[in-house]
Protein backbone atom coordinates (compact mmCIF):
# COMPACT_ATOMS: atom_id res chain seq x y z
CA UNK A 1 0.00 0.00 0.00
CA UNK A 2 3.04 2.18 0.28
CA UNK A 3 3.03 1.95 -3.49
CA UNK A 4 -0.40 3.58 -3.78
CA UNK A 5 0.81 6.32 -1.47
CA UNK A 6 3.78 7.01 -3.73
CA UNK A 7 1.49 7.20 -6.76
CA UNK A 8 -0.66 9.69 -4.90
CA UNK A 9 2.26 11.86 -3.86
CA UNK A 10 3.43 11.99 -7.49
CA UNK A 11 -0.05 13.09 -8.60
CA UNK A 12 0.98 16.56 -9.71
CA UNK A 13 3.60 15.08 -11.97
CA UNK A 14 1.42 12.51 -13.75
CA UNK A 15 -1.45 14.96 -14.05
CA UNK A 16 0.96 17.28 -15.76
CA UNK A 17 2.12 14.48 -18.10
CA UNK A 18 -1.47 13.73 -19.14
CA UNK A 19 -2.33 17.36 -19.79
CA UNK A 20 0.88 17.81 -21.71
CA UNK A 21 0.06 14.73 -23.83
CA UNK A 22 -3.41 16.10 -24.48
CA UNK A 23 -2.02 19.47 -25.51
CA UNK A 24 0.51 17.96 -27.89
CA UNK A 25 -2.03 15.58 -29.42
CA UNK A 26 -3.97 18.29 -31.18
CA UNK A 27 -1.39 21.08 -31.20
CA UNK A 28 -1.11 23.21 -34.30
CA UNK A 29 -4.01 21.55 -36.09
CA UNK A 30 -6.72 23.91 -37.27
CA UNK A 31 -9.64 21.83 -35.96
CA UNK A 32 -7.75 20.67 -32.88
CA UNK A 33 -9.83 18.66 -30.47
CA UNK A 34 -12.66 18.47 -33.02
CA UNK A 35 -10.69 15.77 -34.80
CA UNK A 36 -11.37 13.54 -31.84
CA UNK A 37 -15.06 13.80 -32.68
CA UNK A 38 -14.85 13.81 -36.48
CA UNK A 39 -12.63 10.78 -36.88
CA UNK A 40 -14.84 8.11 -35.27
CA UNK A 41 -17.91 9.71 -36.85
CA UNK A 42 -16.47 9.51 -40.35
CA UNK A 43 -15.39 5.92 -39.87
CA UNK A 44 -18.84 5.06 -38.57
CA UNK A 45 -20.61 6.44 -41.61
CA UNK A 46 -18.34 4.45 -43.89
CA UNK A 47 -18.70 1.17 -42.02
CA UNK A 48 -22.42 1.61 -41.47
CA UNK A 49 -22.93 2.12 -45.18
CA UNK A 50 -20.97 -0.98 -46.21
CA UNK A 51 -21.91 -3.36 -43.38
CA UNK A 52 -25.49 -2.13 -43.39
CA UNK A 53 -25.75 -3.26 -47.01
CA UNK A 54 -23.88 -6.51 -46.47
CA UNK A 55 -25.82 -7.65 -43.41
CA UNK A 56 -29.07 -5.96 -44.28
CA UNK A 57 -29.15 -4.00 -41.04
CA UNK A 58 -31.19 -0.86 -40.50
CA UNK A 59 -28.61 1.89 -40.85
CA UNK A 60 -30.42 4.21 -38.46
CA UNK A 61 -29.98 1.86 -35.51
CA UNK A 62 -26.83 0.16 -36.77
CA UNK A 63 -24.74 3.34 -37.06
CA UNK A 64 -24.88 4.27 -33.33
CA UNK A 65 -24.05 0.65 -32.54
CA UNK A 66 -20.91 0.90 -34.66
CA UNK A 67 -20.00 4.30 -33.26
CA UNK A 68 -20.18 3.02 -29.68
CA UNK A 69 -18.07 0.05 -30.75
CA UNK A 70 -15.43 2.23 -32.38
CA UNK A 71 -15.15 4.59 -29.43
CA UNK A 72 -14.75 1.86 -26.82
CA UNK A 73 -12.55 -0.35 -29.00
CA UNK A 74 -10.26 2.61 -29.75
CA UNK A 75 -9.89 3.17 -26.02
CA UNK A 76 -9.03 -0.48 -25.39
CA UNK A 77 -6.51 -0.87 -28.21
CA UNK A 78 -4.86 2.47 -27.56
CA UNK A 79 -4.53 1.70 -23.85
CA UNK A 80 -3.12 -1.74 -24.55
CA UNK A 81 -0.72 -0.97 -27.37
CA UNK A 82 0.44 2.37 -26.01
CA UNK A 83 0.42 0.83 -22.54
CA UNK A 84 2.98 -1.76 -23.59
CA UNK A 85 5.24 1.13 -24.61
CA UNK A 86 4.56 3.26 -21.54
CA UNK A 87 7.88 2.64 -19.77
CA UNK A 88 9.93 2.74 -22.95
CA UNK A 89 8.40 6.10 -23.80
CA UNK A 90 9.14 7.43 -20.31
CA UNK A 91 12.67 6.01 -20.15
CA UNK A 92 14.33 9.37 -19.47
CA UNK A 93 12.07 10.00 -16.48
CA UNK A 94 12.51 6.47 -15.17
CA UNK A 95 16.28 6.67 -15.41
CA UNK A 96 16.47 9.82 -13.35
CA UNK A 97 13.47 10.04 -11.08
CA UNK A 98 12.34 7.61 -8.51
CA UNK A 99 8.59 7.66 -9.19
CA UNK A 100 6.53 4.44 -9.07
CA UNK A 101 6.36 3.00 -12.58
CA UNK A 102 2.58 2.55 -12.56
CA UNK A 103 2.18 6.31 -13.01
CA UNK A 104 3.44 5.96 -16.57
CA UNK A 105 0.84 3.33 -17.50
CA UNK A 106 -1.76 5.42 -15.67
CA UNK A 107 -0.75 8.34 -17.85
CA UNK A 108 -1.43 6.32 -21.01
CA UNK A 109 -4.81 5.03 -19.84
CA UNK A 110 -5.89 8.44 -18.52
CA UNK A 111 -5.00 10.11 -21.80
CA UNK A 112 -7.06 7.58 -23.72
CA UNK A 113 -9.96 8.00 -21.30
CA UNK A 114 -10.08 11.69 -22.09
CA UNK A 115 -9.90 10.97 -25.81
CA UNK A 116 -12.78 8.51 -25.39
CA UNK A 117 -14.90 11.04 -23.51
CA UNK A 118 -14.34 13.63 -26.23
CA UNK A 119 -15.21 11.11 -28.94
CA UNK A 120 -18.39 10.03 -27.16
CA UNK A 121 -19.86 13.53 -27.45
CA UNK A 122 -20.92 12.73 -31.01
CA UNK A 123 -22.59 9.53 -29.83
CA UNK A 124 -24.55 11.38 -27.14
CA UNK A 125 -25.66 14.01 -29.60
CA UNK A 126 -26.73 11.38 -32.10
CA UNK A 127 -28.80 9.45 -29.57
CA UNK A 128 -30.42 12.53 -28.08
CA UNK A 129 -31.55 13.67 -31.52
CA UNK A 130 -32.44 10.36 -33.09
CA UNK A 131 -33.56 8.26 -30.11
CA UNK A 132 -34.72 10.69 -27.42
CA UNK A 133 -36.85 7.90 -25.91
CA UNK A 134 -33.64 6.20 -24.69
CA UNK A 135 -32.83 9.13 -22.43
CA UNK A 136 -33.63 8.51 -18.80
CA UNK A 137 -32.42 7.47 -15.40
CA UNK A 138 -30.40 4.63 -16.90
CA UNK A 139 -27.96 7.21 -18.24
CA UNK A 140 -26.79 7.83 -14.69
CA UNK A 141 -24.94 4.51 -14.97
CA UNK A 142 -22.84 6.10 -17.74
CA UNK A 143 -21.22 8.43 -15.21
CA UNK A 144 -19.12 5.64 -13.72
CA UNK A 145 -18.24 4.01 -17.04
CA UNK A 146 -15.01 6.00 -17.63
CA UNK A 147 -13.91 5.14 -14.10
CA UNK A 148 -14.69 1.45 -14.58
CA UNK A 149 -12.81 1.40 -17.88
CA UNK A 150 -9.86 3.24 -16.38
CA UNK A 151 -9.65 0.91 -13.41
CA UNK A 152 -9.92 -2.15 -15.68
CA UNK A 153 -7.27 -1.11 -18.16
CA UNK A 154 -4.71 0.43 -15.79
CA UNK A 155 -3.47 -2.86 -14.24
CA UNK A 156 -3.60 -4.49 -17.67
CA UNK A 157 -1.55 -1.70 -19.24
CA UNK A 158 0.91 -1.92 -16.36
CA UNK A 159 1.44 -5.66 -16.88
CA UNK A 160 1.99 -5.09 -20.59
CA UNK A 161 4.35 -2.20 -19.89
CA UNK A 162 6.50 -4.43 -17.67
CA UNK A 163 6.48 -7.15 -20.30
CA UNK A 164 6.91 -4.79 -23.24
CA UNK A 165 10.04 -3.27 -21.75
CA UNK A 166 11.66 -6.64 -21.21
CA UNK A 167 10.44 -8.26 -24.46
CA UNK A 168 10.51 -5.73 -27.24
CA UNK A 169 8.72 -8.08 -29.63
CA UNK A 170 5.58 -7.77 -27.56
CA UNK A 171 4.24 -4.69 -29.33
CA UNK A 172 4.27 -6.55 -32.64
CA UNK A 173 2.61 -9.60 -31.11
CA UNK A 174 -0.04 -7.36 -29.55
CA UNK A 175 -0.96 -6.02 -32.97
CA UNK A 176 -1.90 -9.53 -34.07
CA UNK A 177 -3.57 -10.46 -30.79
CA UNK A 178 -5.73 -7.34 -30.82
CA UNK A 179 -6.78 -8.09 -34.37
CA UNK A 180 -7.80 -11.59 -33.27
CA UNK A 181 -9.75 -10.27 -30.29
CA UNK A 182 -11.47 -7.78 -32.55
CA UNK A 183 -12.78 -10.61 -34.73
CA UNK A 184 -14.13 -12.41 -31.68
CA UNK A 185 -15.87 -9.38 -30.19
CA UNK A 186 -19.07 -7.61 -31.17
CA UNK A 187 -17.28 -4.34 -31.92
CA UNK A 188 -18.85 -3.67 -35.33
CA UNK A 189 -20.71 -6.92 -35.88
CA UNK A 190 -24.12 -7.17 -34.34
CA UNK A 191 -24.80 -9.37 -31.37
CA UNK A 192 -27.47 -11.34 -33.24
CA UNK A 193 -24.95 -12.45 -35.86
CA UNK A 194 -22.84 -14.11 -33.16
CA UNK A 195 -25.85 -15.73 -31.51
CA UNK A 196 -27.37 -17.02 -34.73
CA UNK A 197 -24.01 -18.58 -35.65
CA UNK A 198 -23.92 -20.45 -32.34
CA UNK A 199 -21.04 -18.30 -31.14
CA UNK A 200 -22.79 -17.09 -28.00
CA UNK A 201 -19.90 -18.16 -25.68
CA UNK A 202 -17.70 -15.66 -27.53
CA UNK A 203 -19.97 -12.96 -26.19
CA UNK A 204 -20.95 -14.28 -22.80
CA UNK A 205 -17.41 -14.92 -21.58
CA UNK A 206 -15.79 -11.99 -23.35
CA UNK A 207 -14.94 -9.04 -21.07
CA UNK A 208 -15.00 -6.74 -24.06
CA UNK A 209 -18.62 -7.63 -24.78
CA UNK A 210 -19.50 -6.78 -21.19
CA UNK A 211 -17.53 -3.54 -21.34
CA UNK A 212 -19.43 -2.56 -24.46
CA UNK A 213 -22.74 -3.42 -22.80
CA UNK A 214 -22.05 -0.88 -20.06
CA UNK A 215 -22.36 1.78 -22.76
CA UNK A 216 -24.78 0.15 -25.17
CA UNK A 217 -27.50 -0.88 -22.74
CA UNK A 218 -28.32 2.65 -21.55
CA UNK A 219 -27.56 4.51 -24.77
CA UNK A 220 -28.95 2.21 -27.42
CA UNK A 221 -31.71 0.47 -25.50
CA UNK A 222 -32.48 2.76 -22.58
CA UNK A 223 -31.91 -0.01 -20.03
CA UNK A 224 -29.48 -0.60 -17.19
CA UNK A 225 -26.50 -2.90 -17.77
CA UNK A 226 -27.01 -6.31 -16.13
CA UNK A 227 -25.27 -7.43 -12.98
CA UNK A 228 -23.45 -10.02 -15.08
CA UNK A 229 -21.92 -7.20 -17.12
CA UNK A 230 -20.58 -5.57 -13.98
CA UNK A 231 -19.43 -8.89 -12.55
CA UNK A 232 -17.33 -9.68 -15.61
CA UNK A 233 -15.73 -6.23 -15.52
CA UNK A 234 -14.99 -6.64 -11.82
CA UNK A 235 -13.56 -10.11 -12.42
CA UNK A 236 -11.30 -8.82 -15.18
CA UNK A 237 -10.11 -6.02 -12.91
CA UNK A 238 -9.33 -8.34 -9.99
CA UNK A 239 -7.40 -10.83 -12.11
CA UNK A 240 -5.41 -8.07 -13.81
CA UNK A 241 -4.75 -6.32 -10.51
CA UNK A 242 -3.46 -9.46 -8.80
CA UNK A 243 -1.28 -10.29 -11.79
CA UNK A 244 0.14 -6.77 -11.94
CA UNK A 245 0.98 -6.85 -8.22
CA UNK A 246 2.56 -10.28 -8.57
CA UNK A 247 4.64 -9.25 -11.58
CA UNK A 248 5.38 -5.77 -10.27
CA UNK A 249 6.84 -7.16 -7.03
CA UNK A 250 9.36 -9.14 -9.01
CA UNK A 251 10.31 -6.77 -11.79
CA UNK A 252 9.48 -3.16 -10.84
CA UNK A 253 13.01 -2.37 -9.68
CA UNK A 254 14.71 -4.22 -12.52
CA UNK A 255 12.91 -2.41 -15.34
CA UNK A 256 15.53 0.34 -15.34
CA UNK A 257 18.12 -2.15 -16.61
CA UNK A 258 16.10 -2.87 -19.73
CA UNK A 259 15.57 0.71 -20.84
CA UNK B 1 29.74 11.47 17.08
CA UNK B 2 27.19 12.24 14.44
CA UNK B 3 24.97 9.48 13.12
CA UNK B 4 25.64 8.25 9.60
CA UNK B 5 23.24 9.47 6.95
CA UNK B 6 24.36 7.00 4.33
CA UNK B 7 25.70 3.57 4.98
CA UNK B 8 26.72 0.86 2.54
CA UNK B 9 27.70 -2.62 3.66
CA UNK B 10 29.23 -5.02 1.13
CA UNK B 11 27.03 -3.69 -1.65
CA UNK B 12 27.06 -5.55 -4.96
CA UNK B 13 25.17 -4.24 -7.94
CA UNK B 14 24.68 -6.14 -11.18
CA UNK B 15 23.55 -4.82 -14.50
CA UNK B 16 21.30 -7.21 -16.34
CA UNK B 17 22.01 -6.96 -20.02
CA UNK B 18 21.39 -9.13 -22.98
CA UNK B 19 24.59 -9.50 -24.93
CA UNK B 20 23.94 -7.51 -28.04
CA UNK B 21 23.42 -9.55 -31.14
CA UNK B 22 22.77 -8.42 -34.66
CA UNK B 23 19.20 -7.45 -35.39
CA UNK B 24 17.13 -10.28 -36.84
CA UNK B 25 16.81 -8.45 -40.15
CA UNK B 26 20.56 -8.63 -40.67
CA UNK B 27 20.86 -12.34 -40.15
CA UNK B 28 17.54 -13.49 -41.45
CA UNK B 29 18.98 -14.34 -44.87
CA UNK B 30 21.49 -16.77 -43.47
CA UNK B 31 19.59 -19.28 -41.43
CA UNK B 32 22.63 -20.86 -39.83
CA UNK B 33 23.71 -17.60 -38.21
CA UNK B 34 20.13 -16.76 -37.27
CA UNK B 35 19.86 -19.92 -35.21
CA UNK B 36 23.45 -19.93 -34.01
CA UNK B 37 22.84 -16.66 -32.15
CA UNK B 38 20.05 -18.15 -30.07
CA UNK B 39 22.26 -19.81 -27.49
CA UNK B 40 23.95 -16.56 -26.45
CA UNK B 41 20.72 -14.64 -25.95
CA UNK B 42 20.77 -15.61 -22.27
CA UNK B 43 21.04 -12.80 -19.76
CA UNK B 44 24.47 -11.97 -18.54
CA UNK B 45 25.31 -10.08 -15.39
CA UNK B 46 27.79 -7.26 -15.28
CA UNK B 47 29.00 -6.46 -11.83
CA UNK B 48 29.02 -2.67 -11.66
CA UNK B 49 29.65 -2.30 -7.93
CA UNK B 50 31.66 -4.91 -6.12
CA UNK B 51 31.64 -5.23 -2.35
CA UNK B 52 31.35 -1.51 -1.69
CA UNK B 53 31.22 -0.40 1.96
CA UNK B 54 31.39 3.02 3.55
CA UNK B 55 29.60 5.30 5.99
CA UNK B 56 28.90 8.96 5.51
CA UNK B 57 27.96 11.34 8.27
CA UNK B 58 26.72 14.91 8.30
CA UNK B 59 29.07 17.55 6.97
CA UNK B 60 31.01 15.31 4.64
CA UNK B 61 31.60 16.44 1.06
CA UNK B 62 32.75 13.46 -0.89
CA UNK B 63 34.53 13.54 -4.21
CA UNK B 64 34.03 10.45 -6.38
CA UNK B 65 36.97 9.76 -8.65
CA UNK B 66 37.54 7.03 -11.19
CA UNK B 67 37.94 6.67 -14.91
CA UNK B 68 34.95 6.34 -17.24
CA UNK B 69 32.93 3.25 -16.43
CA UNK B 70 34.44 2.79 -12.99
CA UNK B 71 30.99 2.95 -11.38
CA UNK B 72 30.69 6.56 -10.21
CA UNK B 73 27.30 7.21 -11.74
CA UNK B 74 26.10 3.74 -10.82
CA UNK B 75 26.98 4.43 -7.20
CA UNK B 76 25.13 7.77 -7.27
CA UNK B 77 22.09 6.15 -8.87
CA UNK B 78 22.10 3.34 -6.32
CA UNK B 79 22.08 5.91 -3.51
CA UNK B 80 19.29 7.82 -5.30
CA UNK B 81 17.30 4.55 -5.11
CA UNK B 82 17.13 4.22 -8.88
CA UNK B 83 19.15 1.02 -9.23
CA UNK B 84 18.34 -1.99 -7.06
CA UNK B 85 21.33 -3.59 -5.38
CA UNK B 86 21.94 -7.32 -5.75
CA UNK B 87 23.47 -8.02 -2.36
CA UNK B 88 24.49 -6.16 0.76
CA UNK B 89 22.86 -3.37 2.72
CA UNK B 90 22.30 0.19 1.66
CA UNK B 91 20.54 2.72 3.82
CA UNK B 92 19.99 6.38 3.10
CA UNK B 93 18.38 8.68 5.65
CA UNK B 94 17.25 12.00 4.29
CA UNK B 95 15.82 13.70 1.24
CA UNK B 96 18.01 12.91 -1.76
CA UNK B 97 18.39 15.53 -4.47
CA UNK B 98 20.28 14.55 -7.58
CA UNK B 99 21.43 16.69 -10.47
CA UNK B 100 21.89 14.40 -13.46
CA UNK B 101 20.17 15.78 -16.55
CA UNK B 102 19.17 19.34 -15.74
CA UNK B 103 16.74 19.96 -18.58
CA UNK B 104 14.76 16.72 -18.30
CA UNK B 105 11.05 17.45 -18.15
CA UNK B 106 11.17 20.58 -20.30
CA UNK B 107 8.57 20.90 -23.00
CA UNK B 108 9.83 22.73 -26.09
CA UNK B 109 6.49 24.32 -26.95
CA UNK B 110 5.84 25.69 -23.48
CA UNK B 111 7.13 29.01 -22.17
CA UNK B 112 10.05 29.31 -19.82
CA UNK B 113 7.71 30.15 -16.96
CA UNK B 114 5.57 27.07 -17.63
CA UNK B 115 8.64 24.89 -17.82
CA UNK B 116 9.76 26.04 -14.39
CA UNK B 117 6.53 24.52 -13.12
CA UNK B 118 6.88 21.33 -15.20
CA UNK B 119 10.40 20.60 -14.11
CA UNK B 120 9.47 21.32 -10.51
CA UNK B 121 6.59 18.83 -10.66
CA UNK B 122 8.94 16.22 -12.09
CA UNK B 123 11.22 16.77 -9.11
CA UNK B 124 8.30 16.05 -6.80
CA UNK B 125 7.32 19.59 -5.82
CA UNK B 126 3.72 20.73 -5.52
CA UNK B 127 2.37 23.54 -7.73
CA UNK B 128 2.13 25.82 -4.68
CA UNK B 129 5.77 25.23 -3.77
CA UNK B 130 6.84 26.00 -7.32
CA UNK B 131 4.78 29.21 -7.44
CA UNK B 132 6.63 30.36 -4.36
CA UNK B 133 10.00 29.63 -5.96
CA UNK B 134 9.14 31.02 -9.38
CA UNK B 135 10.20 34.63 -8.88
CA UNK B 136 13.57 33.70 -7.47
CA UNK B 137 14.21 31.26 -10.36
CA UNK B 138 13.19 33.83 -12.97
CA UNK B 139 15.50 36.41 -11.41
CA UNK B 140 18.41 34.02 -11.31
CA UNK B 141 17.99 32.73 -14.87
CA UNK B 142 17.88 36.40 -15.92
CA UNK B 143 16.33 35.80 -19.34
CA UNK B 144 14.40 39.08 -19.52
CA UNK B 145 11.24 38.93 -21.63
CA UNK B 146 12.23 35.53 -22.98
CA UNK B 147 10.87 33.90 -19.83
CA UNK B 148 7.38 34.20 -21.38
CA UNK B 149 8.44 32.82 -24.78
CA UNK B 150 8.37 29.14 -25.72
CA UNK B 151 11.73 27.61 -24.94
CA UNK B 152 12.19 26.34 -28.48
CA UNK B 153 13.00 29.99 -29.28
CA UNK B 154 15.86 29.91 -26.75
CA UNK B 155 19.51 29.49 -27.58
CA UNK B 156 21.22 26.43 -26.12
CA UNK B 157 22.89 28.59 -23.48
CA UNK B 158 19.60 30.16 -22.39
CA UNK B 159 18.01 26.74 -21.97
CA UNK B 160 20.90 25.61 -19.84
CA UNK B 161 20.57 28.71 -17.66
CA UNK B 162 16.89 28.10 -17.08
CA UNK B 163 17.46 24.39 -16.39
CA UNK B 164 20.24 25.19 -13.98
CA UNK B 165 18.19 27.84 -12.20
CA UNK B 166 15.26 25.48 -11.64
CA UNK B 167 17.29 22.44 -10.70
CA UNK B 168 19.39 24.29 -8.15
CA UNK B 169 16.44 26.05 -6.52
CA UNK B 170 15.35 22.96 -4.61
CA UNK B 171 17.66 21.74 -1.91
CA UNK B 172 17.85 18.45 -0.08
CA UNK B 173 19.69 16.73 2.76
CA UNK B 174 21.79 14.65 0.43
CA UNK B 175 23.02 16.19 -2.77
CA UNK B 176 24.29 13.99 -5.62
CA UNK B 177 26.14 15.86 -8.36
CA UNK B 178 27.33 14.16 -11.52
CA UNK B 179 29.75 16.12 -13.67
CA UNK B 180 28.05 19.47 -13.29
CA UNK B 181 30.02 21.37 -15.86
CA UNK B 182 30.30 25.00 -16.92
CA UNK B 183 27.00 26.59 -17.81
CA UNK B 184 26.33 29.65 -19.93
CA UNK B 185 28.59 32.62 -20.51
CA UNK B 186 31.37 33.85 -18.26
CA UNK B 187 29.19 36.17 -16.17
CA UNK B 188 26.70 33.41 -15.59
CA UNK B 189 29.35 30.85 -14.63
CA UNK B 190 30.42 33.05 -11.73
CA UNK B 191 26.90 33.24 -10.40
CA UNK B 192 26.35 29.54 -11.09
CA UNK B 193 29.41 28.56 -9.09
CA UNK B 194 28.33 30.65 -6.12
CA UNK B 195 24.84 29.17 -6.36
CA UNK B 196 26.17 25.60 -6.44
CA UNK B 197 28.37 26.48 -3.47
CA UNK B 198 25.41 27.72 -1.45
CA UNK B 199 23.44 24.62 -2.45
CA UNK B 200 26.34 22.49 -1.27
CA UNK B 201 26.57 24.47 1.96
CA UNK B 202 22.90 23.93 2.74
CA UNK B 203 23.08 20.17 2.17
CA UNK B 204 24.10 17.79 4.93
CA UNK B 205 25.97 15.44 2.63
CA UNK B 206 27.33 16.04 -0.86
CA UNK B 207 28.60 13.55 -3.41
CA UNK B 208 30.41 15.04 -6.35
CA UNK B 209 31.47 12.82 -9.24
CA UNK B 210 33.89 14.70 -11.41
CA UNK B 211 37.14 14.53 -13.32
CA UNK B 212 37.90 18.11 -12.45
CA UNK B 213 40.49 17.86 -9.67
CA UNK B 214 40.35 21.61 -8.96
CA UNK B 215 36.66 21.43 -8.12
CA UNK B 216 37.21 18.31 -6.02
CA UNK B 217 39.98 20.08 -4.08
CA UNK B 218 37.93 23.20 -3.45
CA UNK B 219 34.69 21.48 -2.48
CA UNK B 220 35.45 18.10 -0.94
CA UNK B 221 36.82 16.96 2.40
CA UNK B 222 36.91 13.25 1.54
CA UNK B 223 37.62 11.28 -1.63
CA UNK B 224 36.51 7.84 -2.73
CA UNK B 225 38.27 6.33 -5.73
CA UNK B 226 36.51 3.63 -7.71
CA UNK B 227 38.05 1.22 -10.14
CA UNK B 228 35.97 -1.41 -11.95
CA UNK B 229 33.29 -1.13 -9.29
CA UNK B 230 35.70 -1.61 -6.37
CA UNK B 231 36.57 1.08 -3.84
CA UNK B 232 40.37 1.31 -4.11
CA UNK B 233 40.75 4.36 -1.90
CA UNK B 234 38.64 6.08 0.74
CA UNK B 235 40.00 8.96 2.80
CA UNK B 236 41.88 12.22 2.64
CA UNK B 237 41.51 14.38 -0.49
CA UNK B 238 45.17 14.85 -1.51
CA UNK B 239 46.11 11.19 -1.08
CA UNK B 240 42.96 10.22 -2.95
CA UNK B 241 43.91 12.37 -5.90
CA UNK B 242 47.38 10.79 -5.94
CA UNK B 243 45.81 7.33 -5.87
CA UNK B 244 43.45 8.27 -8.70
CA UNK B 245 46.25 9.62 -10.87
CA UNK B 246 48.32 6.50 -10.25
CA UNK B 247 45.43 4.28 -11.24
CA UNK B 248 45.19 6.31 -14.41
CA UNK B 249 48.85 5.63 -15.09
CA UNK B 250 49.71 9.29 -14.55
CA UNK B 251 52.33 10.44 -12.11
CA UNK B 252 51.15 13.06 -9.65
CA UNK B 253 52.53 16.51 -10.23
Amino acid sequence: MGYIKKIWSARFFWRHLVSSDLRSKWRRSALGVLWGVIQPLGLTLLIAFVFGRVFGADIRTYAPYILSGIIVWEFITASISAGSMAFIQADQYIKQCNHPLAIYSLRTVLLNSYVMIVASMSLFLWIVIEFPQNFGLTWLSLLVVPIIYLVMLWPMATILAYAGTRFRDLQHVLGIVLQAIWFMSPVYLEERLFRSANLAPLLDHNPIYHMLELVRAPLLRGSFPTLTNYAYCLGFFIVALLLSILIGRRVERKIIFYL
Amino acid sequence: MSISLISLENVNLDYLRKPSRPAASKSIWSFSSFFAKRNVSRLSKNRALNNVSFDVSEGERIGLLGHNGAGKTTLLKAMADLYPIAEGKLSVNGVVRSLFDLSLGFEPDATGRENIMYRGLLLGQTPAQMMALEKEIVDFADLGDFIDYPINTYSAGMQVRLAFAVSTSISGDILLLDEVVGVGDAAFIDRAVSRIKSLIDSAKVVFLASHDLLTIRSVCNRVIVLDKGVVIYDGDVEDGIVCYLKSQGLASE
